[in-house]
């Protein structure tokens, strides 16, 4: 097979090496950490010519990689979970500065109880920071992912900055076969940063964010951010056919699988999508019509796109592996907001909630949410949010809790 | 409802005024309602408050556009467009301004529409209280007497407000004393629940995509502050007496805004277009060769050293 063996950490690091990024400014945090330390090694050694940082915490980071590209650099900087969200007050300056850089996220869940294992609950928490997301399913996206985010987030007709999410563990710490671009392929695909907005020129001398006050100048430009990140639908398309023609592959806001007769319709994204393709296609072999619709990119809300691919279908079921607590599944929320209107509906739009943690998606909870969805599309009434918890699992949390309740001087049976 | 807007310098108690006359309404068992809006909180920056009075529940927010009544408490905010002082004024809004001019005499100068009457509070201010300072429980005391509070809840509602500033119950005790003297000496004009304004549908104008440039929060161009003067925040403007001068060049040091220029033979020069009157460099001048001067219609009319 062509390209080489990496980690989805590995590919978001060559994303960044090849876009030729000036400046990473860098904090450790698992299990992203793997990201910066490749990309240090290759500044260390001249490989790239990018300017490395270590910093003091993410806040820290993510002001400088901000400021940096309000400077007019091309940054490239990497977190997960705690990390983004120490970041997160940040994350709103950058996209209001319009400072177009590309943020990769490595999801794990977060705190408390802590854990390292992924789900989107962390990159979600920025879902209305005003950077662009991507959502990458596989090593090969990623780095193709980080690629495109850098040539949409630097249209003049958008200049936001992206997250490129992957998940912890399961695209982070995985190896496959990746096919690297070359650097004169990129060189064709994404041109140089040159913003008319940003610079650094002591002669000419700027402020980015300035107080308004009053409302009516800040209204002006948060709505101008609302109508970069929208025009970065059409800018998306015009990038995905570009893409496509230099190197071979294709994709878009969204990804149907099987979808074509389709009656039911399982909705997910990430790289458990993966999981979910292989149940559509177990699922499939014996008679059933179901297909799968992956999330890519999540901001903008491709609410257009998303609508034709599930218009007609019978039921659809959203799986979220996040939670809010007191609402349900942030995905199920946006799908049914964006169902809502349609002239025809799906018969039943169902919840289910499932990965958290990192937790297994087994085979047999994926066809229990084609059941579920099924029988609810044939009793014309939504489900969820149900969460997705097998008997075993329930066992094991049982003994867990014994052992976290029990003295260490009981006595135990011989 | 009536409904009352002030407007002030930061610094000068416009907030507090608005406070003691929702509490004053409040204790004569009226509905009320107050509240101030500012900018970064800075001494000399236009501040505006609004209170709200009625017999049933008021279900109105923030601001007001079509006051009964308008407390200026500085004249120089007339014509601070950013302060927006003449907004929603048609001919029957009860108007007092801060002046030592009469209504007649303000309206001449300032095309202020309305029913005008004047008072001059910073006069009586310096006067009774021998130093510049708020004038909240003057403002709160004039505008009771003008939408028809009673003296004793006013002087309850000055004794509650400025305690809640943490002010000396003998300091409290002079403003109540004073504000009440004011109370009568203010001449009082009708403040009527104005017309309710007919309601079109608003036009809207939703902005389309523009290129970064100009679509980003920035500001290029360079030293432009120049042309924003804030030499109308002033209340009191500092004034040098060279003859005191020992040319340490103190002001110039701490003059926040760097309105301060040296001579060659080491005098300060103001720049008053731009100085906001803080008083800081009155404050540090080690031989006081700098004092404060009240602005005020028609020159200097008090000095504060």
């Amino acid at each position: 097979m062509a390209g080489e063996m990496m980690t989805g950490n590995l590919a978001a690091a060559w994303g960044a090496r090849l876009a030729g990024a000036d400046y990473i400014p860098a904090f450790p945090i698992t299990p992203q950490t793997e990201i910066v330390e490749a990309l240090a090694k290759w500044c260390e050694s001249g490989a790239m010519a990018a300017r490395f940082v270590t910093m003091d915490s993410e806040h820290s980071m993510m002001t400088a990689a901000g400021a940096a590209a309000a400077t007019g650099a091309r940054v490239f900087t990497a977190t997960s979970s705690q990390g983004l969200l120490y970041a997160i007050e940040v994350l709103y300056s950058i996209s209001g500065w319009r400072a177009p850089l590309v943020l990769v996220n490595v999801s794990r869940a977060l705190a408390a109880p802590i854990t390292l294992e992924p789900d989107h609950n962390d990159v979600l928490a920025a879902r209305d920071s005003g950077f662009l997301q991507i959502h990458a399913e596989t090593c090969q996206e990623v780095v193709d992912s980080v690629l495109m985010a850098y040539r949409i987030a630097e249209d003049e007709r958008v200049m936001l900055p992206v997250i490129v999410n992957l998940d912890g563990f399961y695209l982070s710490f995985t190896r496959e076969p990746v096919i690297l671009p070359t650097p004169e392929q990129v060189a064709q695909f994404l041109p140089p940063f040159r913003p008319a907005h940003l610079g650094f020129k002591a002669s000419a001398p700027h402020a980015l964010g300035v107080a308004v006050l009053g409302g009516t100048p800040y209204s002006y430009f948060r709505h101008q951010m609302h109508l970069a990140a929208m025009n970065a639908l059409e800018v998306h398309r015009e990038t995905a056919a570009a893409f496509e023609q230099l190197f071979g592959r294709r994709y878009d806001v969204i990804e149907g699988y099987r979808l074509d007769d389709a009656e039911d319709v399982l909705v997910m994204s990430n790289a458990f999508a993966s999981r979910g393709k292989v149940a559509v296609d177990a699922a499939r072999g014996e008679g059933r019509r179901v297909g799968l619709l992956r999330l890519r990119m999540i901001r903008p809300w491709p609410a257009d796109a998303i609508r034709e691919a599930l218009r007609g279908r019978r039921g659809v079921a959203v799986l979220d592996q996040n939670l809010a607590p007191g609402q349900g599944g942030i995905l199920f929320q946006e799908i049914a907001a964006c169902l809502y209107g349609e002239a025809v509906q799906p018969r039943a739009l169902c919840s289910f909630i499932g990965g958290l943690g990192g937790k297994n998606l087994s085979e047999g909870e994926f066809r229990t949410i084609f059941d579920q969805t099924a029988e609810a599309a044939a009793r014309e009434q939504g489900i969820g949010p149900i969460l997705l918890y097998t008997e075993p699992e329930h066992r094991e949390m049982t003994q867990l809790q014994m052992l976290a309740t029990t003295q260490g001087d009981v006595k135990r049976e011989p | 409802m009536r409904a009352v807007r002030f407007h002030g310098r930061g610094g000068q108690g416009a907030k507090t005024a608005s406070r003691i006359l929702g509490t004053a309404a409040f204790l004569e068992g009226f509905v009320a309602q107050d509240s101030p809006i500012y900018g970064a909180e800075r001494r000399g920056a236009p501040v505006a408050a609004y209170t709200r009075i009625a017999k049933e529940p008021i279900l109105e927010r923030g601001l007001i556009i079509h006051p009964d009544l308008v407390v200026v408490a500085d004249a120089s905010l007339i014509h601070d467009p950013a302060a927006r002082v003449l907004e929603g004024i048609d001919e029957r809004t009860a108007v007092f301004v801060n002046s030592p001019l009469t209504g007649e005499q303000l309206r001449t100068q300032t095309s202020l529409p309305g029913r005008l009457t004047t008072l001059d509070l910073t006069e009586i201010s310096v006067r009774e209280f021998g130093k510049r300072g708020a004038l909240s429980a003057l403002l709160g005391a004039v505008a009771g007497r003008l939408v028809g509070l009673r003296q004793d809840s006013l002087g309850q509602a000055i004794a509650r407000e400025l305690a809640d500033l943490s002010l000396a119950a003998s300091v409290i005790e002079r403003n109540q004393a004073v504000a009440l003297n004011c109370y009568d000496a203010v001449r009082p004009v009708s403040v009527e629940a104005g017309a309710s304004q007919p309601i079109l549908p608003a036009q809207l104008q939703p902005p389309t995509y523009e290129p970064p440039t100009r679509g980003t929060a920035r500001i290029s161009a360079a030293a432009n502050s120049v042309l924003r003067e804030t030499g109308g925040w002033r209340t009191f403007r500092p004034v040098l007496v060279p003859d005191k001068c020992n040319g340490c060049w103190l002001c110039f040091v701490y003059c926040p805004d760097g309105v301060i220029s040296m001579t060659k033979d080491d005098k300060p020069l103001i720049d008053y277009d731009h100085c906001k009157g803080c008083q800081i460099c009155v404050h540090e001048c080690p031989t006081d060769a700098l004092v404060a001067e009240r602005e005020k219609e028609g020159g200097v009319a008090w000095r504060a050293k």
